[in-house]
């Protein structure tokens, strides 16, 4: 079973606001929840055995991007 | 053969008068920008129409044809594209006011191969803000509509494209598909709709969503169509450094009718999620009638099926909102509400979370390749629900209330985590009247499969030649 992610409200504020949103907003009573619903949808991903498993994101040397 | 029946035509029915010299690019031009006209206060599928330019290219098509310099099959068809693919000259606005002036300077390489291939581009078309969303509702530039239903959504992002040529105001258009966004509205409006191998289009002069999903596919009446467009816009592009050198065949001759022998997986997944019992019903018996034509059906398992939506929402948010980061900076407020919370919400994913869904995209792409060993062709429903109405925040799927975009894009987003070749063909309608799709994908760089199975089932089935013909839709 995931686990879940859970942020408390002081943290999402803080991250927040290193993330450059105007906390100060009442948008942010709005961004709250969706953003803990979003945390909650990915909870799925810690219940994988990702040892040894590379990203897939290929670096190729001298590829032109 | 007025000017109705000449919207209805596909563009290989079209190619075959247009080159016998039947009929004209500027009569087919004219019926259809007069189709656009008297069906946009019902559809609202344009943001742009050029009109003039349009009927410049048709006459210069005409007088190109009758000199014998016929270019092939798109020679004189009217087509449109989602407002996010460039073309110069011509306003692009990724659906948001923000950009309701900016003009590129280059074409992308999408609609360069459309003017090389003779394409008459009747407009640019609406769409969800920035490709970011799956019902195709816009603040900014009003809703799109669907015209089975106009009280129902399109679906999205490429809702425009989806009701213009399910409307017929164009013969073919392009969308994008990031998690959905070609085969959610081709499902939703009755159409096929193809997403490709990822790199099979250059993505080129297309606004971004998401670099590693976003994928450019056509939408059009039937699979011929999308065979057509195919050869006309696939190949190795210098601009995309993603685009793929994979040799590119003629997809029209996989279009055979014979399915004897093909190997179909049914993941048993799709069918344990909540399902509206009337697209479960179509979606099983078109899965009985491929296997009447000869193929050979078995139920497979695939169970990081349940893990393609997390790991799609950590890259495709981080992407976008890594992508749209100077909007958010200085123009949150200009947002789509729902587009603002996603980018937002895409900050606070961490970069070890990114890496993490990275990774977990190997061993999605893995599975899926061990999965079309064992099997050609995946099938399944293109979506759990036939359209809902506009304005909807929650969805009835059977027994169930769900939110919006996790329902819509549960069955699409697994093919842009591992980015091989998917299409959607209507199956059937639910009772009220609205369209229901059937989802066939297989492996990379393989749409000669999706193609010729698509193909096969469209022929022995009525769907694709029904019209939304009602109150509003002549």
């Amino acid at each position: 079973m995931a686990k879940e992610r859970r942020l408390s409200k002081e943290t999402f504020l803080r991250i927040a606001e290193l993330a450059g949103l105007d906390t100060k907003t009442p948008h942010m009573e709005e961004l709250y929840p969706f953003v803990q619903n979003v945390l909650q949808g990915i909870a799925p991903l810690d219940e994988l055995d990702l040892t040894q498993v590379e990203p897939a994101m290929v670096f190729i040397p001298g590829q032109e991007q | 053969m007025n000017a109705t029946e000449l919207c209805f035509l596909t563009a290989g029915q079209l190619s075959r008068l247009i080159s016998g010299k039947e009929v004209s690019p500027v009569e087919v031009a004219e019926a259809h920008l007069a189709r656009v006209s008297a069906l946009e206060p019902a559809l609202n599928s344009f943001i742009t129409v050029t009109g003039e330019a349009a009927m410049a290219a048709a006459r210069q098509a005409e007088r190109d044809i009758m000199a014998g310099r016929y270019l092939g099959p798109l020679h004189g068809v009217p087509f449109a594209l989602k407002d996010i693919y460039y073309v110069a000259g011509v306003r692009n606005t990724s659906g948001s006011r923000i950009f309701d002036q900016f003009v590129p300077t280059y074409d992308s390489t999408v609609a360069t191969r459309f003017k090389k291939a003779g394409g008459i581009l009747l407009g640019k078309l609406n769409l969800h803000q920035f490709a970011y969303g799956p019902t195709g509702e816009n603040p900014d530039y009003g809703d799109m509509h669907n015209p089975w239903d106009t009280d129902c959504i399109a679906g999205g992002s490429s809702g425009g494209s989806g009701a213009a040529t399910a409307a017929s105001q164009c013969t073919l258009s392009m969308g994008t598909d990031t998690g959905g966004s070609i085969r959610i509205p081709a499902g939703l409006c009755g159409i096929v709709g193809l997403k490709p191998t990822y790199g099979r289009l250059s993505r080129h002069g297309i606004t971004t969503l998401s670099w590693s999903m976003d994928h450019a596919g056509p939408m059009v009446r039937c699979v011929e169509d999308a065979a057509l467009v195919m050869n006309a816009l696939s190949g190795y592009d210098t601009h995309d450094p993603t685009s793929a050198t994979a040799p590119v065949p003629d997809f029209t001759k996989a279009l055979t009718g014979d399915i004897r022998g093909l190997r179909v997986g049914v993941p048993r997944e799709f069918f344990e999620v909540p399902l509206d019992p009337q697209v479960e019903e179509a979606v099983r018996t078109a899965i009985e009638l491929l296997e009447a034509l000869g193929a050979s059906v078995t139920e497979v398992s695939w169970p990081m099926f349940h893990q393609a939506t997390a790991i799609s929402s950590v890259i495709l948010m981080s992407e976008a909102t890594a992508y749209h980061r100077d909007l958010l900076r200085s123009r949150s407020a200009e947002l789509a509400p729902s587009v603002r919370l996603r980018l937002e919400a895409g900050l606070f994913f961490s970069a070890a979370d990114y890496v993490k869904a990275q990774q977990a995209r190997t061993l999605f792409n893995r599975q899926s390749l061990e999965l079309l060993r064992q099997v050609d062709v995946l099938a399944g429903p293109t979506l759990p629900v036939a359209a809902c109405k506009l304005g909807s925040a929650e969805i009835q799927v059977g027994n169930t209330r769900q939110g919006v975009i996790p329902t819509l894009t549960q069955f699409s987003r697994p093919f842009n985590v591992n980015g091989f070749p998917a299409i959607t063909v209507p199956c059937g309608f639910s009772s009220p009247g609205l369209p229901i799709g059937l989802q066939l994908a297989s492996r990379p760089f393989d749409e000669e499969t999706v193609l010729r199975a698509a193909h096969a089932y469209e022929q022995a089935t009525p769907w694709h030649q029904r019209r939304p013909i009602g109150s509003v839709i002549i």
